[in-house]
């Protein structure tokens, strides 16, 4: 394990943050949508627990997450000790991993220009944040579609950092930075999501034709969802992965699990429940 | 199915608060909501004159749903949550958890408690036969 210092703690809610680990040497090299194993101390042994990063690989000046506090039916021991932490304190890290990156490429060598839709519940937005900034630093001209679900408004996180990422991308033109950003509340008669006035319910269910026979997303690209058009990225409980592939199974997408035997797949997801 | 597991699958809650209010005329309302702040049902006392506003008891709920969900997070330590009081100069409000929801009933305020509590928990215990 490395050694770092927590630089900077943020609670959005009692049991939401957002922290920032500043290696004592240099971030290393990194993937967008992977994760970082951190370890504190506790009862004279290090715990462990891997969080997915949220920062860029471009930002070489710390790691960040977004964490939340899960405490029923017992609090996670790591989480709660990072809850209890300070700005200035140590805390050790391995190095980053995970398999749910972007594809570059598709099987037989040619690039990647699919439309990229991320959907993440709850925390599983951490990766995608990752995702937005990293293809916005490098220029990458593919559009982006990252939706976010939540049970409550404060819960929400990075929603202005994701909101300014859009109106960039409709004051220098899609040709330049296409990306879209929409959130669901799933508990709209809740007194907190009061002034709430997007989208209501799962956030899965964007994908789900209306009356029109086009779905919200489709509302959203202005054009039919394909397989040959787009690739979805997904992470959250396994009721958001769930939710998500019993629209795209039906239009005959597949995961990157289940790839076709020619290499060939349309869904990358991670769950963490 | 039988007519026992129909019974047995969803409290009357009409009735439950029915019987509640019925049960002391210290009683103001009563209400059972679930832990998405919808209300199943509530029932308050006749020619009595309502203490908040409507958006009020939205907040109000919402302030008590918060208190129970964090409460929650003791569980592991203390064991369940059984009963609350929270005494304002006009009223008292008591809630209970019941089979997955919270029942919240308002009192008078600065009475005997004991006698209330005693008939609220004999109704929620005999919920099966309201």
């Amino acid at each position: 394990m490395e050694n770092g210092t927590i630089t900077y703690t943020q609670l959005l809610r009692e049991d939401l943050g957002i922290f920032r680990v500043t290696p004592d040497g240099e971030v290393p090299d990194f993937k967008a949508g992977q994760f970082l194993t951190l370890g504190l101390p506790l009862d004279s042994k290090i715990v462990n627990r891997a969080y997915s990063i949220t920062s860029s690989p471009q930002n070489k000046n710390f790691f960040e997450f977004v964490i939340r506090w899960v405490r029923r039916p017992l609090p996670g021991r790591l989480t709660s000790l990072l809850f209890n932490s300070k700005e200035g304190d140590k805390i050790s890290w391995a190095k980053p991993a995970g398999n749910l990156t972007i594809n570059d490429t598709l099987p037989n060598g040619e690039k990647d220009t699919r439309r990229i839709v991320c959907i993440g519940g709850g925390t599983g937005l951490a990766p995608f944040v990752s995702f937005a900034q990293h293809l916005h630093d490098t220029n990458d001209k593919r559009e982006i579609v990252v939706l976010h679900g939540a049970s409550y408004v404060d819960e929400l996180s990075y929603k202005q950092l994701l909101t300014d990422l859009e109106n960039e991308s409709l004051d220098r033109g899609k040709d330049k930075w296409n990306f879209k950003y929409r959130a669901a509340i799933s508990r709209p008669q809740e007194w907190t999501n009061r002034s709430w006035i997007g989208h209501k319910g799962r956030i899965e269910q964007y994908l789900r034709p209306t009356d029109s026979g086009k779905s919200a997303l489709e509302e959203l690209v202005g054009e039919k969802i394909t397989k040959e058009n787009t690739i979805f990225y997904v992470c959250g409980w396994q009721g958001t992965i769930d939710g998500t592939m019993d629209y795209l199974s039906n239009k005959n997408f597949v995961t990157e699990k289940n790839k076709r035997e020619d290499g060939s797949f349309e869904v990358k997801f991670e769950s963490y429940g | 199915m039988g007519m026992a597991e129909e019974i047995i699958a969803e409290p009357n809650f009409e009735k439950l608060c029915s019987k509640i209010i019925d049960s002391d005329n210290q009683i103001r309302f009563a209400a059972f909501v679930n832990d998405k702040s919808k209300i199943l049902h509530s029932a308050q006392r006749d020619n009595l004159d309502s203490l908040l506003a409507d958006h009020e008891v939205g907040m109000s709920i919402h302030y008590t749903l918060e208190r129970w969900r964090k409460a929650q997070n003791f569980t592991f330590r203390l064991g369940k949550e059984r009963l609350t009081f929270t005494e304002y100069d006009h009223v008292t409000l008591v809630t209970i958890p019941f089979k997955g929801k919270l029942l919240l009933v308002s009192t008078e305020p600065r009475i005997s408690y004991d006698p209330i509590i005693e008939k609220v928990n004999s109704i929620l215990t005999n919920w099966e036969n309201p």
